[in-house]
C-alpha cells in the first residue's frame, strides 16, 4: 500500500448508537486513510448502516466522535457533509425529474458551476450520453446505480461513502462499477463502502473492519484476515474447498447463524 | 482536533444558490405531476360554475371564499403532504439530507412552491369568478384576497404537516389526506346550505374549513370585516402554530 499512515481522512471513536433501548452500535472505532478503500463487512443488523447514517449526519449518535476531514460530523454538518459524498442503500432521486435536471439539482445544492457541456462531459463518462432526458424511474438499475455514483462524487469530495453498492446489479454491472470505484481511488479520494460480498471486499477494499452486534471484531486488509485466523477452529470448521477464504473467516469470527 | 489530521478547508455552497437548486426542482416535479395542480383548481372551477345561483342570494364573496377555501385544501393536503409522504417514502429527504444544506431549506422550497401555486389558485378563482360569473371585487379587496389566501393556505399546509408528523406510513397517510379532503368538500358544500343545529353549525364556523372561508369572505370586502372575520383570522393562526408545532416536532425524515 502506498498510503502515508499518518493522514487519515475520517476517524470514528467509540461510536455509540441507540433506537429506544436497542443499542444498535455500541462501540465502534476505525479510520479511513486517505485514497484508501474501506470496507465495512457484517451481518444483517449488525450496525453497518448504523455507522454509516452517524458518519452521514443522519442519525444522532449517544457516544462517541466522528472527524470528517478535520470537521466534527455532529458540531460542523455542513463543513463535514461537504467534503463527503454519499451514494445511499436505496437512493432514489424524484422520479419526475430527468437525468439533467437530477445533476442540475445535486451542481446547485452541492455549489458546483455546471454548464452543459460539463453536463454532456458527465454523462459521456458515465456511458449515458443518450439518456439525458430520461427520467429517473426509466433507467436501469446499473444506469441508476451509475448516476447516483457520479452525484456522489460532483463535489470532489475528500470521501465517499457507498451503501452496498453493487447489490442487485449483475456480474458486468459490478465489474464496471468496481472499475468506477477504483477510478475514484486513483483520484485521490479515500472511499467507504459496505458490503455483504467478500468477493467485492476482496477485489476493491484495501482494508476491512468486520462488525458484529454493534462493535468492530476485526480490521485489517483482506489477505492479512485471512492468514491471521486461518488456523482459528472456528474458521476451519466452516471452509468447504480446504482452502480458507475471506468468507470463511467472516463466517468463522460472526457465526453461522442466519440474522434477520 | 487531531494535529495529523488532514483538514482541508472545504466550500460551503451559500444557502441561496442551494435554495435556487432545490426550487427549479420542486417546481419541475410539481409541473410534471399535474394531477395535483389540477385537482386544486377542478374543484373550484365546478363550484364557480354550479353555484351561480347561490350567489344571488349568499353574495359573489361567498362563492369565491367557498372556491378558494376548497382550493387550498387540495393544495395543502392533496400536494404539499402527499408530495412529502412519498418523497420521504423513497428516500429521496435522505438523500437530500447528506447534502451541505441546511434542513430547513428542504422544506423551505417546497412552501414556497405551494405558496405559489396559491397565488395562481387565487388568481384563476378571480378571473373565472369575473369572466363566468361577474363577480368583481374592489382593488382593496383583491389585494386583501391574496394575503388572508396565503394565510389561509398556511392552515391546510400545517394540517398537512401534521399529518406527516404523525403518521408515517405512506398508504395510511394517502387515505387520510384523502378522507380529510373528501369531508372538507361536503362540510364546504353543504355546511352554510343544510340545515344543521347552531352548535354543529358553530362547529362548522370555527372548523379549518369555516374559518378559512370567513377570513377570505371578509377580506373580499374590508369595508364589512366584522369581529366574526376576526376571530376567524385568530382561529387560523391557532390551528396554524398547534398543527406546525406538533407535525414539525413529531416529523421523521425517514419511514425506517
Amino acid at each position: 500500500m502506498t498510503i502515508e499512515q499518518d493522514k487519515y481522512i475520517l476517524k470514528v471513536e467509540g461510536l455509540a448508537v441507540s433506537y429506544g433501548s436497542f443499542e444498535a452500535v455500541k462501540d465502534v472505532g476505525f479510520s479511513v486513510l486517505q485514497g484508501e478503500i474501506f470496507g465495512l463487512l457484517g451481518p444483517n443488523g449488525a450496525g453497518k448502516t448504523s455507522t454509516l447514517s452517524s458518519i452521514e449526519g443522519l442519525v444522532k449518535f449517544k457516544n462517541g466522535n466522528i472527524t470528517l476531514n478535520g470537521f466534527d460530523v455532529q458540531r460542523q454538518p455542513l463543513e463535514a457533509k461537504a467534503s463527503m459524498g454519499v451514494q445511499l442503500q436505496s437512493t432514489s432521486f424524484q422520479a419526475e425529474l430527468n437525468v439533467i435536471q437530477i445533476l442540475q439539482l445535486y451542481a446547485g445544492i452541492y455549489g458546483v458551476p455546471m454548464d452543459k457541456e460539463h453536463i454532456k462531459a458527465i454523462l459521456k463518462e458515465i456511458g449515458m450520453e443518450d439518456a439525458g432526458k430520461k427520467k429517473f424511474s426509466q433507467l436501469s438499475g446499473g444506469q441508476q446505480q451509475r448516476l447516483s455514483l457520479v452525484i456522489s462524487t460532483i463535489h470532489n469530495p475528500k470521501l465517499v461513502l457507498l451503501d452496498e453498492p453493487t447489490t442487485g446489479l449483475d456480474p458486468q454491472s459490478r465489474r464496471q462499477l468496481w472499475e468506477r470505484i477504483e477510478a475514484i481511488k486513483a483520484r485521490g479520494h479515500a472511499v467507504l463502502l459496505t458490503t455483504h460480498s467478500m468477493e467485492e471486499a476482496e477485489a476493491v477494499c484495501d482494508r476491512i473492519a468486520i462488525i458484529d452486534h454493534g462493535r468492530v471484531i476485526a480490521i485489517d486488509t483482506p489477505h492479512a484476515l485471512v492468514e491471521k485466523h486461518r488456523n482459528d477452529p472456528e474458521v476451519i470448521a466452516v471452509s468447504r474447498r480446504g482452502k480458507i477464504t475471506l468468507e470463511d473467516v467472516f463466517i468463522g469470527l460472526t457465526g453461522k447463524t442466519v440474522r434477520a | 482536533m487531531n494535529n495529523d489530521m488532514e483538514n482541508n478547508n472545504v466550500s460551503i455552497p451559500k444557502t441561496s444558490t442551494a435554495l435556487a437548486a432545490l426550487f427549479r426542482a420542486d417546481l419541475a416535479t410539481t409541473i410534471s405531476n399535474r394531477r395535483s395542480v389540477m385537482i386544486s383548481l377542478v374543484v373550484p372551477l365546478i363550484i364557480l360554475a354550479t353555484w351561480k345561483p347561490v350567489i344571488k342570494f349568499a353574495g359573489g364573496p361567498f362563492v369565491l371564499a367557498t372556491a378558494i377555501a376548497i382550493g387550498l385544501i387540495a393544495i395543502g393536503l392533496m400536494g404539499y403532504t402527499l408530495s412529502v409522504a412519498r418523497d420521504r417514502d423513497k428516500g429521496i429527504f435522505q438523500r437530500l439530507r447528506v447534502a451541505p444544506v441546511p434542513t430547513w431549506a428542504i422544506m423551505v422550497s417546497r412552501i414556497a412552491i405551494q405558496l405559489a401555486l396559491i397565488m395562481v389558485l387565487t388568481l384563476f378563482v378571480f378571473i373565472v369568478g369575473y369572466q363566468y360569473d361577474g363577480i368583481l371585487l374592489s382593488t382593496k379587496g383583491y389585494i386583501f384576497t391574496f394575503f388572508v389566501a396565503i394565510l389561509g393556505g398556511a392552515v391546510y399546509l400545517s394540517l398537512g404537516q401534521l399529518i406527516v408528523g404523525l403518521i408515517k406510513n405512506f398508504e395510511t397517510i394517502n387515505a387520510t389526506t384523502r378522507i380529510t379532503y373528501f369531508l372538507f368538500i361536503m362540510v364546504g358544500m353543504i355546511g352554510d346550505l343544510a340545515k344543521f343545529s347552531q352548535q354543529l353549525k358553530d362547529i362548522i364556523k370555527f372548523s379549518p374549513y369555516g374559518s378559512v372561508k370567513i377570513m377570505l369572505a371578509g377580506s373580499m370586502e374590508p369595508a364589512n370585516w366584522t369581529n366574526q372575520t376576526s376571530i376567524a383570522v385568530l382561529v387560523s393562526l391557532g390551528y396554524i402554530v398547534i398543527f406546525a408545532g406538533i407535525g414539525i416536532s413529531k416529523f421523521k425524515w425517514s419511514t425506517k
